[in-house]
C-alpha cells in the first residue's frame, strides 16, 4: 500500500469508527450524561460531524462523566495562561512565514540565454537516431 | 457620611436585549465596515489575478483528423503526413488522451506504423498537442506504410526555464504552469502526458522542449521535485519532426536564485 | 442557555450579526465571482473552476482574519464586545466556504486521473525537502481539517460536555489553522503571483491579526487583573470597597491562580469564580442586571448570593466568602461549590 492509500484507509477506519460512537451515543449515550438533552432529538443530527472527527473524546468524557470522575473545579479554570504564549508565537510564525516564503521566491530568468556547450559531433553518446 | 458610590457608565451589551443606545451607531459602522471590506478585498484579489496566458482546447476548430507516423519516445509523437486545413504534413504532434492520461499504451503497438488520430487540439502558441478521443477511432492503423523523420541532433545545451505538463501548459488549464499548480502537473506527468520545457529563448527557434531522461527514457522521478520551479540544466537536444527534444541530465539541474 | 438544546439559537441581535456577516461574504463572492471578469482584460479567461476556487479561498482567509482580528479588539476596546456574541455563526460560515474552495481544488486539480481524487492530492507533490514547489496543499488540509473540527463543536452541548477549558483548547486551533493558511498562501499562490497588489493585501491582513493579539498581549501585561495581596488567616486583600463601581466588579488573580470576581450592589458586596460557567468568559467585566451577574460574552446570567443561574436554567459557579475591614475587601481564596449561597456583605 502506497502512504496515500494507508492514509486514506486510517480516515476511513476512523470515521467508521466516530460512526458507530456516534450510533451509541446519539441514541444512549447523550440522554445518561446530559440531562438536558433529554427528550430532545432535533440538535442531535448537528452533533454528528463533531463526533466522527472526535470520537476519542467523546468516548473519554462519556467515561468520565458516567462514572462521576468528573472534576467539578475544572470547569472554572479558564485557558487564559496561554494566551500570551500564543500571542507571541503567532506572531514569530506568520513573520517568519512570510518573509521566508517572499525571500525565496523566483523570478523568471527571462534574460537567460540557452549556450550551446558543445556541437552535435562533439556529443559524446552520440545521438541515437531511431 | 458615606463616599459616593462610583458609577461606570461603559455601555453593556447583552445579546438577547436591545443594543445599548450608545453602543448603536459604533456597532452599525463595524457592521458597514466588514461588509465594506470584505466587498473590497474580493474586488483586488479578483482583479489583480495574472493572465493565464492564451493557450486553450480549440474546440472551435472542430475535431482534426490527420494521418501521419507514430514514434516513441517513450511519449508517443506523430508526424504528420496528410494533414488538413490547419496541420499541415512535416508538423509533429504531441498525444494525449482524455483527461490526466498519455496515450502510451495506445500508441505502443503501432510504432512506426502509419496511423491516423483523430481529436481536439490544444495550443499555446507555437505550442500544440492533439487530445485524441477513445477507441481506434481516436488513434488507429491508417492504409499504407511510412516512417519517422531522421532525427538532427542539436549538441549539448545549457537551458533555464520550468519543467510543466505539456497538456496543462498547452491549455488544458488556464494557468497551466506555476508553482500553485504543481501537484496537478506532477499528477499529468505519472499519468505520461508528455512533460515539455519552457526555455527562457528559443532555442533553434523554439522555446517549448519536450523533456526526457538523459537515456532517451521518461522524465525521471528526481525531476518532479523541480517540476514548475525555475531551474538551469543540461542535456543533448535533438530535432524529432519540427519537435525539439531535450534528453536531460538531471546531474545538472540547479534552481535558480 | 436553553434548558433543553435546540439546533441553532437566533435572537434580533444575532440575525442582524448573521445578516451583516453574510452580507461580507456575499460582497466578496459576487464582486470576485461577477464582476473581476470584466474588469481582468485577459485573452482567455482563467478557468472558471480556478476562478471558483480562488474566491472561495481567498474569502475563507479574509474571514478567518476577521475572526481572528475580533478577540483582541474586543481586550482592547469593549465596545467590540458584541463582535464577539455571534462569532461561532461567522465561523461556521468559514468552514462551509473553505470547504468549498477544497472542494473546486479536489474536483479540478487532482479530478480527471485514472486515480482516487483524494489519494492523488496526497501522493502528487511530495517533495517536502523544499521550500519553493512545497506541497502547499498540505498546510491547506491541515488548516480546513481544523476549521472542520471548530465548526463541528460549535453546538452549545459541546461546551458543557467537553466543560469550557477543553472546549477552549481545542478551538486554540484557530491560531493553527490561521497559521497554516498563511503558510498555504505564502508557499502557494504568491511564489506565482506578477500582480503583487493581492500579496500586499494579504501580507497587510496577516500582520493586522499578528500584532492586534500582540498589542492585545502587551495590554493584558499592562492593565491586566492585579494579584490578590496575603493577608493574615490565609485571607487575600482583593481592592478597596470604594473602588467597586456600583452593578459592576473588581477582579483579583488569587494565589491559585483562579480569579475572582467581588460586585458591588446597593452597599453590599459578594464574590464569585470570574469564570463563567459556559464559555469561561470573564464574569467580573460583566454586570449586575436586576440581581443577575450578566457575563459579557454571552449574558450568562447568575445570582449574586448564590451564584446559580435563575430558573429554569440549572448553571452554577462557585462562590466565595467575604469580608470588608477598614474598607478593604478580604477574600477566602478557597473557593465554596458551585451555587453555594453567601450572604452578601455590607460596605
Amino acid at each position: 500500500m502506497t502512504t496515500a492509500e494507508t492514509l486514506l484507509w486510517l480516515a476511513r477506519i476512523w470515521l467508521i469508527v466516530g460512526g458507530v460512537t456516534a450510533a451509541a451515543f446519539l441514541t444512549i449515550g447523550i440522554d445518561r450524561i446530559d440531562e438536558d438533552a433529554q427528550g430532545t432529538y432535533a440538535f442531535r443530527p448537528l452533533l454528528l460531524p463533531g463526533i466522527l472527527l472526535l470520537w476519542p473524546l467523546v468516548l473519554w468524557r462519556w467515561y468520565v462523566l458516567e462514572t462521576g470522575r468528573d472534576d467539578p473545579d475544572a470547569r472554572f479554570k479558564p485557558v487564559r495562561t496561554a494566551h500570551g504564549a500564543m500571542a507571541v508565537t503567532l506572531c514569530i510564525v506568520i513573520l517568519g512565514t512570510v518573509l521566508f516564503a517572499l525571500s525565496s521566491r523566483q523570478n523568471w530568468p527571462a534574460e537567460f540565454e540557452p549556450v550551446q556547450l558543445s556541437a552535435p559531433d562533439q556529443t559524446p553518446s552520440g545521438e541515437v537516431s531511431e | 457620611m458615606k463616599p459616593p458610590v462610583k458609577k461606570d457608565t461603559t455601555p453593556f451589551f447583552v445579546g438577547y436585549f436591545k443594543v445599548p443606545k450608545k453602543l448603536r451607531s459604533f456597532l452599525l459602522i463595524a457592521g458597514v465596515a466588514v461588509v465594506a471590506f470584505m466587498t473590497a478585498f474580493g474586488l483586488v484579489s479578483g482583479a489583480s489575478q495574472d493572465d493565464p496566458g492564451d493557450g486553450a482546447f480549440r474546440f472551435d476548430y472542430g475535431r482534426q483528423t490527420v494521418t501521419g507516423v507514430i514514434e516513441l519516445l517513450p511519449y508517443p509523437l506523430l508526424h504528420v503526413t496528410e494533414g488538413n486545413d490547419r496541420i499541415k504534413p512535416g508538423h509533429t504532434l504531441m498525444l494525449t488522451a482524455q483527461g490526466k492520461s498519455g496515450v502510451f499504451s495506445r500508441a505502443e503497438p503501432l510504432e512506426g506504423q502509419k496511423v491516423t488520430a483523430s481529436g481536439i487540439i490544444l495550443e499555446r502558441g507555437a505550442l500544440n498537442m492533439l487530445q485524441v478521443r477513445g477507441g481506434a477511432r481516436g488513434l488507429g492503423p491508417a492504409e499504407g506504410s511510412g516512417a519517422p523523420p531522421v532525427s538532427e541532433p542539436l549538441g549539448r545545451w545549457k537551458l533555464a526555464g520550468e519543467i510543466c505538463d505539456g497538456k496543462c501548459l498547452a491549455g488544458a488549464m488556464r494557468p497551466g504552469r506555476g508553482i500553485a499548480h504543481k501537484a496537478c502537473a506532477n499528477l499529468c506527468l505519472l499519468g505520461d502526458i508528455p512533460p515539455v520545457f519552457v526555455s527562457t529563448k528559443p532555442v533553434d527557434g523554439s522555446e517549448f522542449l519536450m523533456i526526457l531522461g538523459k537515456d532517451g527514457g521518461p522524465l525521471p522521478a528526481i525531476a518532479y521535485d523541480y517540476v514548475a520551479q525555475f531551474i538551469s540544466l543540461e542535456g543533448d537536444v535533438s530535432r524529432h519532426g519540427d519537435l525539439l527534444v531535450l534528453r536531460m541530465d538531471p546531474a545538472t539541474i540547479e534552481v535558480m536564485k | 442557555m436553553s434548558v433543553k438544546y435546540i439546533p441553532v439559537q437566533w435572537n434580533k441581535n444575532k440575525w442582524w450579526y448573521d445578516g451583516f456577516m453574510l452580507a461580507g461574504v456575499v460582497g466578496f463572492l459576487w464582486v470576485f465571482l461577477y464582476v473581476t471578469p470584466e474588469i481582468l482584460s485577459h485573452e482567455r479567461p482563467i478557468n472558471p473552476q480556478i476562478h471558483n476556487a480562488r474566491a472561495f479561498g481567498a474569502c475563507a482567509f479574509f474571514m478567518m482574519t476577521i475572526i481572528l482580528c475580533i478577540g483582541p479588539l474586543a481586550r482592547l476596546d469593549k465596545r467590540f464586545l458584541p463582535l464577539l456574541y455571534n462569532r461561532r455563526h461567522f465561523g461556521v460560515m468559514t468552514a462551509a466556504v473553505a470547504l468549498t474552495h477544497f472542494s473546486y481544488v479536489l474536483n479540478w486539480y487532482f479530478a480527471f486521473s485514472g486515480t482516487n481524487k483524494y489519494e492523488a492530492l496526497l501522493f502528487s507533490n511530495t517533495s517536502y525537502g523544499q521550500l519553493v514547489g512545497f506541497p502547499f496543499e498540505a498546510f491547506g488540509i491541515f488548516a480546513l481539517l481544523c476549521l472542520l473540527i471548530l465548526a463541528a463543536t460549535s453546538h452549545d452541548f459541546w461546551l458543557k460536555f467537553l466543560t469550557a477549558p477543553v472546549w477552549k483548547r481545542i478551538h486554540y486551533l484557530i491560531y493553527f489553522a490561521y497559521a497554516a493558511v498563511v503558510a498555504h498562501v505564502s508557499l502557494g499562490v504568491l511564489q506565482d503571483q506578477q500582480n503583487h497588489l493581492f500579496t500586499v493585501v494579504f501580507v497587510a491582513s496577516a500582520f493586522t491579526v499578528a500584532g492586534l493579539h500582540l498589542l492585545a498581549f502587551l495590554h493584558e501585561r499592562k492593565a491586566g487583573d492585579p494579584d490578590a495581596v496575603p493577608d493574615t488567616d490565609g485571607w487575600v486583600q482583593v481592592c478597596h470597597a470604594k473602588d467597586i463601581p456600583e452593578a459592576r466588579a473588581k477582579i483579583a488573580v488569587l494565589p491559585s491562580g483562579d480569579r475572582v470576581a467581588v460586585f458591588r450592589l446597593e452597599d453590599k458586596l459578594s464574590a464569585v469564580s470570574n469564570a463563567c460557567a459556559h464559555q469561561n468568559g470573564p464574569l467580573g467585566e460583566g454586570k449586575v442586571i436586576r440581581c443577575l451577574i450578566t457575563c459579557p460574552w454571552h449574558g450568562f446570567q447568575y445570582d449574586i448570593r448564590s451564584g446559580r443561574s435563575p430558573a429554569p436554567f440549572t448553571e452554577k459557579i462557585p462562590t466565595y466568602n467575604l469580608a470588608v475591614r477598614d474598607g478593604v475587601v478580604l477574600v477566602n481564596p478557597k473557593a465554596n461549590p458551585p451555587g453555594t449561597y453567601v450572604e452578601p456583605v455590607e460596605v
